[in-house]
């Protein structure tokens, strides 16, 4: 360890195993969505119509792709107010503390870290309003993506019992007037969320990556190891 | 605030789109019942017309065999099991004792000329033949101050009796000054108000009369709103497609003739027992759209092969119809069967939202501005790129200040 710097632990295996679940399950799921949503390859297999299902395993594909971002999802909300690590619910709370860590941390970006007046040790109020917001583009996903998922199974049974698509109208029928009144509304809404989350992705990349490569304490590291490097004031 | 309450809850417990088929022993008994007593009382009544539907089936050459076998699959298609089957052919031959009263307002007259079916009619057609036309402003022979007197006479005569058919949408704009009628130039708006108050029920036939349908389509210039949108307090059916199948009108006629209830409808008021099930689910091509066989381009190896339709437009899976089991003039064939895709029109906002002809990711949608219309990915991609451009900037400008930070001061 380098000499003056203290390791501090942020991430658990458990968050860095949901991360890394979600990061490939995003991948998976744009891939498959983009072929859903307009066909981009052809399907050049030789075989009769039954035997290729190119369309049926995308499709496949994506519902299991969300699924698994369904548990993540429902961990991580545990997590949110549970976690015996660090409940991130608290640094969303408005109060006069988070706002000025918000506003810190934002001036930080905005200057170009001429200006880090901050504690940045341990999780930072800006970075958790960050996660939430992607947290809630994922919960718009699942439920739009339920909706039209229930599409299929207006006879209302399923092959797990009755109680699945009746769960699915009770708890997403709603979107439909949200996004505008039509099937074809939650659609393009599903859609338009997927690029939302892709800006999304692309600034928090570059955001970790600038802290890691101007703050000098390793945060990328947090992600892969659990820890990131701070300065140690009490040596000084 | 108590409206936005109101709303809320609304949101929350709006009926959905599911489908009970089986509803038990116990209630199709007690339906039975209602139902024979009903058609007893309605055997009773005088005929509105002199029509007689045997004679007319025998004339156009239909046997009795074929006439049950009609029954049997209209059955089918209410959603009721087989021991309804001579209820339901007793309804149709007593349905010349539904009054109807058909108005046309802004629209093409598509529903009518589909409710002719003057070609070939067959035992749909032939039922509508019999109901009991009472006044339709674009098939009687009356005009002027005759065709007023005859309505009037007809709301009075079978006041709280008739069945009102609407057919076209509301113009709204300018005090709904963009469609009148009549020598008074009553509005369409009034028009309608004042037929709706005695009918027994409502029911909104094709795309514009339930939601507005082409005129209501962007920017909606006469301000064309649906049928449910201006009458309240009235049991209220909606049969959308451009134009609603005549199987369908029949189908809600007949539950009505035989129950004396409106079928059981969706969270848009369509019959479930029609627009239950969703177009996709039931279409002979499907097996392509699994598969990943798209038709690429009009007129290619994909289209000469009945490839699926989804890359040319085809909105079937997010349109719920029967369109894809009963089809469109008497089975002979639906726009899948023809080589075209689904344009959704039997969904609200079908014109802006679904007639496209392309697949949903390059459909033109307005930014929240209201002005620019960009395809979703267009969109999207501009979004990323100007979320790309940001980041570029602010790397750069940090790798410059960065390195004066390192020249201008050393903390070590």
């Amino acid at each position: 360890m380098k000499q003056g710097y203290r390791q501090v632990k942020r991430m658990t295996p458990a968050m860095r195993i949901i991360h890394w679940v979600n990061a490939i399950c995003m991948i998976g799921a744009v891939v498959t969505g983009l072929y859903i949503g307009h066909p981009y390859y052809q399907t050049f297999i030789a075989d009769g119509a039954v035997d290729k299902y190119v369309m049926a395993w995308n499709r496949y594909g994506h519902f299991i792709i969300a699924i698994i971002f369904d548990v993540t999802s429902v961990i991580i909300a545990y997590l949110y107010f549970f976690s015996r690590f660090e409940k991130p619910y608290k640094k969303l709370i408005p109060n006069a503390k988070n706002v000025s860590e918000f506003k810190a941390v934002l001036v930080n970006l905005l200057t170009l870290n001429r200006k880090k007046e901050f504690d940045s040790s341990h999780a930072d109020s800006f970075n958790t309003v960050y996660f939430t917001i992607f947290h809630l583009l994922l919960i718009w996903m699942l439920l739009t993506g339920l909706q039209m998922y229930v599409h299929g199974l207006e006879s209302g049974i399923s092959s797990i019992g009755s109680w699945w698509p009746v769960m699915l109208h009770a708890t997403t029928d709603w979107t439909v007037a949200v996004c505008g009144g039509s099937l074809m509304d939650v659609r393009i809404s599903h859609h338009m969320t997927m690029w939302l989350i892709l800006c999304w992705v692309v600034f928090h990349i570059y955001y970790q990556v600038w802290r890691t490569i101007f703050w000098k304490e390793a945060d990328i590291a947090i992600v892969i190891g659990g820890s990131k490097f701070v300065k140690d004031d009490t040596l000084h | 605030m108590s409206d936005r309450v109101e709303a809320v809850k609304k949101l929350f417990t709006s009926k959905s789109s599911r489908i009970e088929t089986n509803k038990g022993e116990t209630y199709y008994q007690e339906l039975f019942a209602k139902c024979e007593a009903r058609l007893n009382e309605m055997r009773s009544m005088q005929p509105a017309n002199k029509l007689d539907f045997t004679d007319i089936l025998e004339d156009n050459g239909i046997d009795r065999r074929e006439f049950m076998k009609w029954a049997s699959a209209t059955t089918a298609m209410l959603m009721l099991p087989p021991m309804f089957t001579p209820l339901v052919a007793d309804a149709a031959m007593m349905m010349n004792r539904a009054p109807v009263i058909w108005l046309e307002l802004q629209d093409c007259a598509g529903n009518s000329e589909a409710l002719l079916r003057a070609d070939g009619p067959k035992i749909d057609e032939i039922v509508l033949d019999i109901i009991s036309l009472e006044f339709h402003e674009t098939l009687q022979a009356a005009s002027g101050h005759q065709a007023e007197k005859q309505l009037d006479e007809a709301m009075e005569h079978f006041k709280g009796k008739y069945l009102l058919f609407v057919e076209g949408s509301i113009p709204m704009g300018m005090n709904g000054q963009y469609g009148t009628i009549g020598a008074k130039a009553e509005t369409f708006h009034d028009h309608l108000l004042r037929c709706a108050e005695n009918a027994a029920a409502v029911i909104a036939v094709g795309s514009c009369a339930t939601f507005g349908g082409i005129p209501a389509a962007s920017p909606n210039p006469t301000g064309a709103v649906g049928v449910m949108d201006v009458v309240k307090n009235k049991p209220l059916i909606n049969i959308p497609a451009c134009p609603a199948n005549p199987a369908n009108m029949v189908g809600v006629i007949l539950h009505y003739v035989l129950t004396g209830q409106v079928p059981e409808l969706d969270s848009l008021l369509r019959p479930k027992f029609a627009f239950g099930y969703r177009i996709h689910d039931n279409c002979e091509r499907r097996a392509h759209f699994d598969a990943g066989e798209y038709v690429e381009e009009w007129g290619d190896t994909g289209a000469q092969n009945n490839f699926c339709l989804y890359k040319m437009g085809c909105k079937g899976p997010m349109t719920f119809n029967n369109c894809s089991i009963v089809r469109y003039n008497e089975a002979v064939n639906w726009p899948i069967g023809v080589g075209r895709g689904c344009i959704g029109c039997s969904e609200p906002d079908f014109w802006d939202k679904y007639a496209y002809e392309r697949p949903m990711a390059d459909a033109k949608i307005k930014a929240p501005t209201g002005g620019v219309e960009k395809t979703v990915d267009e969109f999207g991609l501009g979004l990323l790129t100007a979320a790309g451009i940001g980041i570029g900037i602010h790397a750069a400008a940090s790798a410059v200040a960065g390195k004066r930070e390192n020249s201008g001061e050393s903390h070590e």
